[in-house]
C-alpha cells in the first residue's frame, strides 16, 4: 500500500520534468524523500540514546579495564586486572550469592502472589476498580519513597510489625531475645529486603498475568470446553501456551529491574549487618563512587551484564515475534 | 407457582452474596499490605514526635493530638520548597526533550515504512533496559565533562535515556492507530510530509503526547540512583533523594517529616501513574494488547 500521497507526488513530480521520469535522480524519488524524511525525524532520538546509553556502555568496558579514579581523571589502562581483584575479593562472592538468592526468591514469592491474585481479580465483582486501583499502589508509588516507610516500619524499637506481633504473643517483648530487629539480624536483613521487593513486584505480576488472560479470547476456552478438555487441560494447553509471550515479558521485565534496582538494599541496609544483604548494585556504588574507585565499580557493575542478559534476549525474542 | 419465583432470584442473590465474600476474603490479606503501609506513612506524618516513640498504647492511632508540625518543620526548616521546584522543573525540561526526539522517532517508525524500522524500534527499546546501574559510573564521566555534577542539570541530561526509549516505543504503536487516511487526505490537499505530521497527526494524538509526557514524569520520579550519585548538594536534590538523605541526622531520623515529604509528592504521582497503568502495561508488552 503505497499510499495515494506518495502516488500524487510522483505524479506531480513527472509533470514538472515534462514527462521525463526517468531522469529524475535518485534523492528526489519519492521513496528516497521518504527515507531521508524518516531517518532525520529519527536522528534525534537515535544520536541521544547513542551518545548517552550506546557510548557510556562502551566507556563503562574501558573504565573497567583502567584504574580510574573520581579524583584522577588521567587513567591507566590495567587489563583485566579489575575483573580479577573483583573475583578475588570475598565481599564480591557474598553479594553475588546474595543477587541470585534475593532475584530468585523474590521472583518465586511475587509469580506465586501474583499468580494468586489475578486469579482473584478476573473474577467479576463489585468495586474491583477500586481494589484493583489500591492494590497497585505498592508499584505506582516511586520506590525511594516507600521503601522509606518501610524503614519506619522495620525500626529497631518502634517497629509497628514488632508492636502487632507482641501484642499477638507471637514475639516476646521489647528487650527480650525473641523480639526481631528485621534490618539488624543477618538472615532477617536479606528476608526484609526481599520482602519489600516483593511487596513492590507482586502488583506488576498479578497485573501482568490479568493482562495476558484477558486478552485470551473466551471463544477459545469455550471451544475447549467443548472438545472435552478438563479445567487442567484447558489451562496447561490452551491458556498458558497463549500467554506465554506476555509473561515471559513481565517475568523478564522484573528480573532486570530486581537485579539492578539499589535502592531498596541501600535506604533499608546499605548492605548490612556486616554483608548480609550486600548485593552487586550496591557494591558497586560503594566502591565506585563511595570509595571513588570508578574502575574498579564498573567492573562489579559488568558483572551484572551476564545475568540481565537472558531476560534481554527472551524480551527481544519474544517482542521480535509479537510485531511480526 | 409464586413463592418458586420468589425463591429463585434469593437463592441466586445467596450465592452471588457468598461468592462475593469469598472473593473480599481472599483479597484482604493483599489489600493489607498493599495499602497499610501507605496508611502507617500518613498517620506518621501527622503524628507528633512523642506519639512516635510510645510502646505503652496503641499506634495504629492518635494518642496526642494530630499536628501538621511535621509540614511546618518540612517546609520552613529543610530545602523542601527547593526540592518541590527541582523536581517540577526537572520534569519539564525531560518532557520537553523526549517528546521533541520520541515523538518523531515513534512516528517515522510507525508510519514511514523505512528500511529496519522494526529492528531500530525494537533496539531503542531495548535501550531502555540497560539499567542505571550500568550506566551511572560511565555517566558520572560524561556528567562531569559537562561540568553539570551536583545540579539537577545533570538529571535533565541523564533521565532522557530511560524516557526516549519508553517513550519512542509507545509513540510508535500510539501512531499505529491514528488512520492513515486523515494523513493521506491532507497529503492529496497539499501538506508535505512534515506539514502532515504537523498539521494533522499531531493535533489528534494529544492522547499519546500526553501519555508521554505523564511517564516521562513518573518514571523520573522512580529514579533514585542517578540522583544519589549526581547531585550531592542539599538545595539541589529532587524529592525522592531529598526527602532520603536530608531528613537525617546521623542516626536520628526525623519520622514525623521524612514521612510527610515522602506522601506529599509520593501520593499524586502514585495516582497520576495508576491512572496510566495500562498504558505502561501495553507499552512494555508491545503489539500483545490492543
Amino acid at each position: 500500500m503505497a499510499g495515494s500521497g506518495s502516488r500524487g507526488r510522483s505524479a506531480r513530480l513527472a509533470v514538472a520534468v515534462g514527462g521525463r521520469v526517468g531522469v529524475v535522480p535518485w534523492w528526489r524519488t519519492p521513496t528516497a524523500r521518504r527515507y531521508l524524511f524518516g531517518y532525520t525525524l529519527l536522528a534525534p532520538a537515535v544520536l541521544y540514546v547513542s551518545l548517552l546509553v550506546g557510548a557510556p556502555f562502551l566507556f563503562s568496558l574501558y573504565l573497567a579495564m583502567s584504574d580510574a579514579t573520581v579524583g584522577d581523571p588521567v587513567a591507566q589502562f590495567v587489563g583485566l586486572e579489575n575483573f580479577r581483584a573483583a573475583l578475588e575479593s570475598t565481599m564480591f562472592y557474598v553479594a553475588l550469592r546474595n543477587t541470585l538468592v534475593f532475584t530468585i526468591g523474590a521472583g518465586i514469592l511475587k509469580g506465586l502472589l501474583g499468580t494468586t491474585l489475578a486469579f482473584l481479580l478476573l473474577q467479576p465483582f463489585t468495586g474491583r476498580k477500586v481494589v484493583r486501583a489500591l492494590l497497585v499502589i505498592p508499584f505506582t508509588l516511586p520506590i525511594a519513597i516507600s521503601v522509606l516507610g518501610w524503614k519506619w516500619m522495620f525500626d529497631s524499637q518502634f517497629s509497628v510489625i514488632n508492636w502487632a506481633l507482641s501484642r499477638l504473643h507471637l514475639i516476646g517483648a521489647w528487650g527480650s531475645p525473641d523480639w526481631p530487629v528485621w534490618l539488624g539480624q543477618p538472615h532477617l536483613a536479606l528476608a526484609s529486603v526481599m520482602f519489600v521487593n516483593v511487596w513492590r513486584g507482586f502488583p506488576f505480576s498479578a497485573i501482568v498475568l490479568l493482562a495476558g488472560l484477558t486478552s485470551v479470547p473466551p471463544e477459545v476456552i469455550d471451544a475447549a470446553k467443548v472438545d472435552g478438555a478438563s479445567f487442567m487441560q484447558r489451562f496447561s494447553k490452551v491458556i498458558v501456551p497463549m500467554i506465554a509471550p506476555i509473561l515471559f515479558i513481565g517475568t523478564a521485565f522484573d528480573t532486570v529491574f530486581t537485579l539492578s534496582d539499589l535502592s531498596i538494599v541501600y535506604l533499608l541496609t546499605n548492605g548490612g549487618p556486616d554483608g548480609a544483604t550486600e548485593i552487586l548494585p550496591t557494591l558497586a556504588y560503594n566502591v565506585g563512587i563511595r570509595a571513588g574507585a570508578l574502575g574498579r565499580g564498573a567492573a562489579i557493575s559488568l558483572f551484572l551484564f551476564p545475568l540481565l542478559l537472558p531476560g534481554m534476549i527472551v524480551l527481544l525474542r519474544t517482542l521480535r515475534r509479537r510485531q511480526d | 407457582m409464586a413463592t418458586a419465583a420468589v425463591a429463585v432470584p434469593r437463592s441466586h442473590r445467596a450465592k452471588e452474596t457468598r461468592r462475593h465474600a469469598l472473593i473480599y476474603l481472599g483479597l484482604a490479606p493483599f489489600l493489607i499490605i498493599a495499602v497499610f503501609p501507605i496508611v502507617w506513612m500518613a498517620i506518621t506524618a501527622l503524628k507528633q514526635e512523642p506519639d512516635l516513640y510510645r510502646m505503652d498504647v496503641v499506634p495504629f492511632w492518635f494518642n496526642l493530638p494530630p499536628t501538621w508540625k511535621n509540614f511546618d518543620i518540612l517546609f520552613n526548616r529543610t530545602f523542601y520548597k527547593d526540592w518541590i521546584v527541582n523536581t517540577m522543573v526537572i520534569s519539564v525540561w525531560v518532557s520537553a526533550i523526549t517528546l521533541v526526539t520520541a515523538v518523531p522517532a515513534g512516528y517515522a517508525l510507525a508510519r514511514l515504512r523505512l528500511p529496519f524500522a522494526e529492528n531500530l524500534g525494537i533496539g531503542i527499546f531495548l535501550t531502555y533496559l540497560v539499567p542505571a546501574i550500568i550506566l551511572f559510573i560511565p555517566l558520572a564521566r560524561v556528567v562531569s565533562t559537562l561540568d553539570l555534577q551536583d545540579s539537577w542539570w545533570a538529571l535533565v541530561v541523564v533521565y532522557p535515556t530511560f524516557t526516549i526509549p519508553f517513550c519512542t516505543w509507545l509513540l510508535m504503536g500510539f501512531f499505529k492507530t491514528v488512520p492513515l487516511e486523515i494523513e493521506e487526505a491532507a497529503r492529496v490537499d497539499g501538506c508535505g510530509q512534515l506539514g502532515a505530521l504537523w498539521r494533522v497527526v499531531l493535533p489528534v494524538s494529544w492522547p499519546g503526547l500526553t501519555t508521554a509526557v505523564i511517564f516521562s514524569f513518573t518514571l523520573s520520579m522512580q529514579d533514585f540512583l542517578y540522583s544519589l550519585a549526581f547531585v550531592s548538594i542539599s538545595d539541589q536534590k529532587p524529592v525522592p533523594l531529598g526527602v532520603a538523605t536530608e531528613l537525617i541526622r546521623g542516626d536520628v531520623y526525623f519520622w514525623g517529616s521524612l514521612m510527610a515529604g515522602a506522601l506529599l509528592v509520593g501520593v499524586p504521582v502514585a495516582i497520576l501513574y495508576n491512572l496510566f497503568l495500562d498504558k505502561f502495561i501495553s507499552g512494555i508488552t508491545g503489539a500483545a494488547i490492543k
